[in-house]
């Protein structure tokens, strides 16, 4: 249900190795290269066990003391390897469930005296791109990879859809020198945070030029509104960060644009690259004014009731995935944190222009939300240029703007008079492009957007509209 | 400053969360002025001094809430 933390579903299994000592003659054929044996012939009917059929048993060769009198239970002594049908024993491959999986491995190994021990099968990734590496493609693969084509062909290319891009403000001229066409920025609809003083379309190359850009992949007629929250002017700041408060700020001048709209062509998309790296500089979880766990602090409510208006927000997952997390990150553990984690809105993670995640996109579970992110997006491709010629747009802070792109453009012939925000982050959950063996986990969400689904799917409901 | 929220009739100024608070100008974030939070709940938020946000009556107003640092996500160091 929407608007409040579900619970762990029951469908999230952890994928895990089995070791079995069958009889001596299964063993025998396990190991015989000329026979093929399956799981069924070793392991049939292991209580609580999803066996993967497809997965063909290994024989598992017995560690043996080299030297006489050696002790038979250590692995830290000189040894050989027996592949005997009496020595040996079979791994298999299955799933147990999450919310059983601690009891499930006690007692397999006593309701089944074949079961010698169940181990982590963990999703092994090579060379994943991490920050620094070189970009992965261009923002044109990214154009083919969301099948820009076919949105425009279906008249979904963002016109008349407001696309506010909250960070440290948009350069519009050099987003439409790189981009190679003229853009639409919204001067009157843009905001400065108290003490920002540029004009809107008209900061500094940065972060925010990068996040316009990619935001225009999918939705080039989009109507981007410029919201530097990120340029904070407070004493002790940085140039590049801002206060919370400040985005509490600017999401309420944005309901105001919301409201402004007609009911009936009703939308706003916003797309949020940024968050708190850092508990340090919040309240401990379980104080009343805490953020990162806490749905009543006041900017995650007006994020729900800025959600039940009528906007669709975006938030990047983070870069602090487990391979290869921003130096930045201090959450000891689930880094998706306070709006980045909220339940009404879309937690976007990254993948390369190959689909694959990259190291540092944050996985889940998220901190307000258990299943974060939601989804995936493309990042890590050569694009804006805003760093640097040889610089690759990157983070989860590209993905999430990818993702943007694409929902403004959904936007376009879909207000939200006829499909509401719950039910558009529904249909991107649905449509996925799953990574995982089953459904939802915690490094891709749902899968990666997936253009043609969402097309599909909109072709019908408009049929039973019809 | 502390971020602090108070429940106020629709279209509510800044000088009535300062009465509801107890509050003096002086206070207050006068530049951030008072934020409409949740429409619904007739929710505003302002931010005031810390010293001013401990005063605060519970019964007048919630807080003080966490206002930490927020940056951006990229690109990842």
């Amino acid at each position: 249900m929407e608007g409040s933390v579900p619970p762990e579903p029951w469908w999230c299994t952890m994928r895990v190795l089995i070791q079995l000592r069958p009889s001596p003659d299964v063993v025998a054929a396990v190991a015989d290269p000329d026979v093929t044996a399956t799981t069924a012939d070793v392991a049939d009917g292991l209580p609580g066990v999803v066996l993967d059929p497809s997965f063909t048993p290994v024989a598992v060769p017995r560690p043996v003391p080299a030297a006489a009198g050696g002790d038979p239970l250590s692995l830290n002594q000189s040894l050989t390897f027996s592949l005997s049908a009496d020595d040996a024993s079979v791994m298999v491959r299955g799933e147990i469930s999450d919310d059983e999986l601690s009891t499930r491995v006690t007692l397999l190994p006593t309701l089944r005296n074949d079961v010698v021990g169940v181990f982590a099968d963990p999703v092994i990734e090579s060379n994943l791109t991490c920050g620094g590496d070189a970009p992965v493609g261009d923002w044109h693969d990214v154009e083919r990879l969301l099948h820009v084509a076919e949105l425009h062909a279906e008249g979904l290319d963002g016109s008349g859809v407001a696309l506010a891009v909250l960070d440290t403000g948009i350069n519009a001229a050099h987003v439409a020198r790189h981009l190679g066409r003229d853009l639409l920025l919204d001067k009157d609809r843009s905001w400065n945070p108290d003490g920002v003083t540029g004009r809107p379309g008209e900061f500094e190359v940065n972060h925010g030029t990068m996040c316009a850009f990619d935001t225009l992949i999918a939705a080039p007629r989009a109507t981007l509104i410029d919201i530097p929250v990120l340029l904070s002017q407070r004493p002790g700041g940085s140039a590049l960060d801002g206060l919370l408060s400040d985005a509490v700020a600017a999401f309420a001048h944005l309901r105001t644009v919301l409201e402004a709209q007609p009911a009936e062509t009703r939308s706003l998309v916003i797309s949020n690259s940024w968050g708190s790296f850092s508990p340090r500089w919040d309240f401990p979880v379980g104080h009343p004014g805490n953020y990162s766990d806490n749905p009543a602090h006041p900017f995650n409510l007006i994020v729900a009731s800025l959600e039940q208006a009528g906007a669709d927000v975006l938030f990047a997952a983070g870069n602090c995935g487990r391979d290869c997390r921003d130096g930045r990150c201090a959450y000891p553990d689930r880094p998706i944190a306070g709006a980045n984690s909220h339940p009404g809105v879309l937690s976007i993670g990254g993948v390369d222009t190959a689909g694959h995640r990259v190291g540092y996109s944050s996985q889940g579970p998220g901190r307000l939300a258990l299943r974060k992110p939601d989804i995936c997006s493309y990042t890590h491709f050569s694009g804006s240029k805003a760093f640097g010629a040889g610089e690759p747009d990157s983070g989860t802070s590209a993905a999430c703007p990818v993702a943007a792109g694409l929902v403004a453009a959904i936007r376009t012939r879909w207000p939200v008079s006829a499909l509401s925000p719950a039910q558009l982050r529904t249909l991107l959950r649905r449509t996925a492009d799953d990574r995982s063996d089953i459904g939802f986990d915690y490094d891709y969400g749902y899968g990666v957007t997936d253009t043609l689904g969402v097309l599909a799917s909109l072709r019908r409901r408009a049929t039973r509209v019809a | 400053m502390r971020l602090v929220t108070v429940r106020l009739q629709s279209q509510a100024t800044l000088a009535q969360a300062i009465r509801r608070l107890g509050l003096t100008e002086e206070e207050v974030d006068s530049g951030y002025g008072l934020v409409l939070i949740d429409p619904g709940q007739d929710l505003y938020g302002l931010r005031v001094a810390e010293e001013a946000a401990r005063r605060i009556d519970p019964a007048a107003g919630g807080g003080p809430y966490s206002d930490p640092r927020i940056e951006p996500y990229g690109p990842p160091d």
